[in-house]
C-alpha cells in the first residue's frame, strides 16, 4: 500500500485542482494525477529539476478536452512523492525504473512521452524499456545524449560549484537557492505569488529537497560520471525510435538547453518535427508559454496518433 | 584555517549540532582526496574556532571506499542555551567553505562568493548579517537630560552593531565596564576623578545604554559579550589598560583580560567575580529567580536617593521591554553550575589569570550581598594583588553609592601601589 499523500493546501487548489493518486514504485510512494477518459491515449507529462507536476498545469485541461488521458507523475524525491535522503537512490537508472513501474501498474498502452529537462532522458529511458507501447514523443528543452555539454552545465561559475560536496549542502539545502529561486527567477513571464509558492512549498521542509542536489550531480558530462553509461545507452538506442512520431518544442532563450541541444536532438532523431520555437520563454517554458505549448502538442498528436487507441 | 584540539571536558558541556552533511563526499573523488591531503586523515575530526568564538568540527568518515566518503560539519553550542543567531553560523560556514574550496584543485573560492551573491538576490538567501528589524536603537532624545554625564557619545561598529562609549582625559586608557542593568552613566561620579590620571573610556555593553540592542534572546551569550568587548578594545587599539569593572563588567572584563593579557596594566574588580560554577551566593540565586520572572526591570540603582532625573537616566536606554532583552537575559547567562560551558570557560580563564603579574585591586561594597562572598575567591586568583578595599555604606552599585571615594582610592593605588 502506498502511504497516504500529504494533503494539498487549500491555497494551491485554485491553481492545481486535480486529485493526486499514489502508487508504490520500487518501494516508494509516487504521486501522480490521472485526468481524462480512461480510454483516451495516455500522455505522460514529465517534469525536471527543481519542479514538480505543477509545471504542466496548463496542459491538463486542454488534453482532457481533446480526449486524451493526462498523467502527471512527480518523480521520486520531488513534488508529493516520497523523498528519501539516500544519494544513491537518485540515479538516472532509478528514475527510469520508477516510471516503468508506473507504466506497468497503470497498464498504459499507446502512451505519449512529454518531457522537459530531466523529464526527457528519464521519460525516453523508460519508454525504451516499453518501446512496443510507445506511440509518440514530445521533447522540450532537454537532452538525450552524451558528448554535448553546454556552457551552463560545464561552467564552474556557478553551476558545478553549486553542487560540489558540502558547498551544495550549504547553498541548496541550508539556503534552498535552487528550489526557492529556480523557477521564480528564471521565468520570463513572471510567476504569480501563488505559483511561486507552489514551487517553494514542495521543498519547504528540511531534507525534502535532496533531489534538487542529486539531479545536478548526475548530469553525465564525462565518462565515469554517475549516469554516464545510462545516458549513453539511451543515446545508442535512439535509432529504434525512428518510426515514432516525434515533436521538438524549444525555447531558444533558455540558457541551459540552448538551441545547439535542439540541433543535436534533430541529428539523433532525424524524423522529428520541429523544433517549433517559442520566444518569451526560458528554461521552464511550460510556465512561460503553457497554453501555446499545449496547443502545439495536441495539434501534433491529433495529426499523428490521435486521442483514441486502436485495437 | 587554524585547527584546535578542544579538551574532552569542554566537549562534554556542549551539544553537537550537525549543520552540513554530505552522504557521499566521493561524488567528487578528486575533492575527497584533496581534503584528505589537507587534513592529513581519512576519518576523524578537525576542530576550529570561528571569529564568533563558536566551535566547529569537520568530521570525515570512510564508509569503505578507501578515501573520505562521508563528511559532516558540526557546530557546538552551549547545552542550556539556544542556538546562536543564524547569520553568525552562516558567516562561519561560509568562511569554512572558502577554505574548503581553497584546498581543492577543482573548486575556486571565487565561485562560492559568486554563488552567495546570487543567493542574496532572493528572500531567504544567504544572509551574513543581522536580519532587518532585529536590532533596536534607543532614540537619541531619550538621552537629552543626563545630570552629571555631559560627555559626547562616540561610536564604533562591532559585528554590525553600533557600540557607544564616552571618553575623557588623556594618557593610558582606563576602561570602565558597567554591569546589569545599568550603562556608562553609572560611572559619572568616577570619570571626573580618573580622567585626571588617564584617558577614561566608558563603553555601553551591547544591549545597554546608547549601544545597539538585538531583540532576540539568542543574540546574547556570555561569549558574545566577551567577544564584543574584546573587539571593542582591538577596534580602539587600547593598550596599557587599567580595567575598572563592576557586576557583569567584571564577568566579561576579567575573562577578556585572560584573552588579551598583554593589553592590560591594572585590574580593579568591584563587586564582581568570575564564577566557575561553584558556590553562587544565596543573594544572587534569589536575584536570578526574581529577575527571570520579570518582563521588565526597573530597579532602583544605588542605596541612596536618586533624583527623578537620575532615575530617568537609568531608564533612558529602555523605552519598552523590547529594548531590554540583554538585561532580562543577563542573570540567566551567569554560569551557576560546574557543567555550564561558561563555567568551564571561566575555569580556563582563571588558570590563565593565576599566571599573570598584572596588579589587581579588589574593591567590595560593605552592603553588597550579591558578590561579597566572591571577593575573597577573586583575590586568591591574582598573584600581584592588593588587600581588599571595603567601602563603608556602599551596596552593589558601588559607583552610585561611593563613586568619588572609590575613584580617589583607585587613583591613590595607581600612584602609590596602595589604596
Amino acid at each position: 500500500m502506498p502511504r497516504e499523500l500529504k494533503p494539498k493546501p487549500a491555497w494551491m487548489k485554485p491553481v492545481f485542482p486535480w486529485e493526486q493518486h499514489a502508487l508504490t514504485v520500487n518501494g516508494r510512494t509516487m504521486a501522480y494525477i490521472d485526468e481524462g477518459q480512461r480510454e483516451g491515449r495516455p500522455v505522460l507529462l514529465l517534469h525536471g529539476n527543481p519542479t514538480w507536476g505543477f509545471l504542466y498545469r496548463d496542459f491538463v485541461e486542454p488534453l482532457k478536452k481533446a480526449g486524451y488521458r493526462a498523467i502527471v507523475p512527480d518523480w521520486i524525491g520531488a513534488g508529493f512523492s516520497d523523498k528519501p535522503r539516500i544519494d544513491s537512490r537518485y540515479t538516472l537508472a532509478h528514475h527510469i525504473a520508477d516510471l516503468v513501474s508506473l507504466m506497468d501498474q497503470l497498464k498504459l498502452r499507446g502512451f505519449v512521452i512529454v518531457g522537459q529537462d530531466w523529464g526527457g532522458p528519464q521519460g525516453v529511458g523508460a519508454a525504451l524499456q516499453r518501446v512496443e507501447r510507445l506511440s509518440a514523443l514530445i521533447m522540450m528543452n532537454t537532452w538525450l545524449f552524451t558528448g554535448l555539454v553546454g556552457r551552463f552545465h560545464a561552467s564552474p561559475r556557478p553551476w558545478t560549484t553549486w553542487h560540489a560536496p558540502l558547498i551544495a549542502q550549504f547553498f541548496m539545502k541550508r539556503h534552498k537557492v535552487l528550489s526557492q529561486a529556480g523557477p521564480t527567477l528564471t521565468s520570463k513571464k513572471g510567476l504569480t505569488q501563488t505559483e511561486a509558492r507552489a514551487y517553494h512549498y514542495i521543498y519547504d521542509e528540511p531534507e525534502s529537497d535532496h533531489i534538487v542536489l542529486t539531479w545536478p550531480r548526475t548530469i553525465p558530462m564525462k565518462e565515469g560520471d554517475r549516469g554516464f553509461a545510462d545516458m549513453l545507452h539511451i543515446e545508442k538506442r535512439l535509432p529504434e525510435l525512428k518510426d515514432i512520431p516525434t515533436l521538438l518544442l524549444w525555447a531558444p532563450e533558455d540558457n541551459v538547453f540552448t538551441i545547439e541541444y535542439a540541433q543535436r536532438m534533430k541529428e539523433l532523431l532525424p524524423n522529428a518535427e520541429g523544433p517549433i520555437l517559442f520566444d518569451k520563454a526560458a528554461h521552464f517554458l511550460q510556465d512561460d508559454r503553457g497554453p501555446d505549448l499545449a496547443k502545439s502538442s495536441i495539434d501534433f498528436l491529433n495529426r499523428t496518433v490521435g486521442a483514441a487507441i486502436k485495437g | 584555517m587554524e585547527f584546535v584540539t578542544p579538551t574532552a571536558e569542554e566537549l562534554s558541556y556542549l551539544r553537537a549540532d550537525p549543520l552540513l552533511w554530505e552522504q557521499e563526499l566521493d561524488v567528487r573523488p578528486d575533492v575527497a582526496e584533496d581534503i584528505e591531503k589537507a587534513l592529513g586523515f581519512r576519518a576523524g575530526r578537525a576542530y576550529w574556532r570561528s571569529e564568533h568564538d563558536h566551535l566547529y568540527a569537520l568530521e570525515l568518515a570512510d564508509t569503505g571506499h578507501g578515501r573520505p566518503s562521508q563528511a559532516t560539519v558540526y557546530g557546538f553550542w552551549e547545552r542550556y542555551e539556544p542556538r546562536p543567531p543564524e547569520h553568525e553560523i552562516d558567516a562561519d560556514l561560509f568562511k569554512f567553505l572558502l577554505w574548503f574550496a581553497g584546498q581543492t584543485k577543482s573548486l575556486d573560492p571565487a565561485d562560492i562568493e559568486l554563488t552567495a551573491t546570487f543567493a542574496q538576490r532572493q528572500t531567504g538567501g544567504v544572509r551574513l548579517t543581522w536580519l532587518e528589524g532585529s536590532i533596536l536603537r534607543t532614540p537619541d532624545e531619550r538621552f537629552s537630560n543626563l545630570p552629571g554625564f555631559h560627555y559626547t557619545p562616540r561610536y564604533t561598529e562591532i559585528e554590525g552593531l553600533r557600540m557607544a562609549y564616552v571618553e575623557a582625559g588623556e594618557g593610558d586608557p582606563i576602561l570602565m565596564l558597567h554591569g546589569e542593568p545599568t550603562w556608562g552613566y553609572i560611572y559619572r561620579k568616577m570619570v571626573p576623578v580618573l580622567s585626571q590620571v588617564g584617558r577614561v573610556v566608558v563603553p555601553d555593553l551591547i544591549g545597554f545604554g546608547r549601544s545597539d540592542k538585538p531583540v532576540e534572546d539568542n543574540a546574547y551569550s556570555y561569549k558574545a559579550h566577551c567577544r564584543w568587548i574584546r573587539k571593542f578594545i582591538l577596534a580602539l587599539d587600547l593598550k596599557n589598560i587599567t580595567l575598572i569593572c563592576q557586576d557583569w563588567g567584571g564577568l566579561i572584563g576579567l575573562r577578556v583580560v585572560s584573552q588579551l593579557p598583554d593589553r592590560f596594566r591594572r585590574i580593579v574588580p568591584m563587586n564582581t567575580g568570575i564564577p566557575n560554577g561553584y558556590g553562587m551566593s544565596e543573594a544572587f540565586m534569589a536575584w536570578r529567580r526574581f529577575s527571570q520572572r520579570q518582563t521588565f526591570l526597573d530597579l532602583r540603582i544605588g542605596s541612596g536617593t536618586l533624583t527623578p532625573e537620575e532615575q530617568n537616566a537609568y531608564r533612558a536606554p529602555f523605552p519598552s521591554a523590547a529594548y531590554q532583552t540583554a538585561g532580562l537575559v543577563f542573570p540567566r547567562l551567569v554560569p551557576i553550575r560546574p557543567d555550564h560551558p561558561g563555567a568551564y570557560d571561566n575555569r580556563v580563564a582563571i588558570e590563565k589569570l593565576r599566571t599573570l603579574e598584572i596588579p589587581a585591586l579588589p574593591i567590595a561594597g560593605e552592603n553588597d550581598p550579591i558578590t561579597s562572598g566572591a571577593v575573597h575567591f577573586l583575590r586568591s586568583i591574582f598573584k600581584n594583588v592588593a588587600p581588599v578595599v571595603t567601602i563603608k555604606n556602599a551596596g552593589h552599585f558601588i559607583q552610585e553609592d561611593a563613586g568619588e571615594e572609590v575613584a580617589k582610592r583607585i587613583v591613590e593605588w595607581m600612584k602609590n601601589g596602595t589604596a
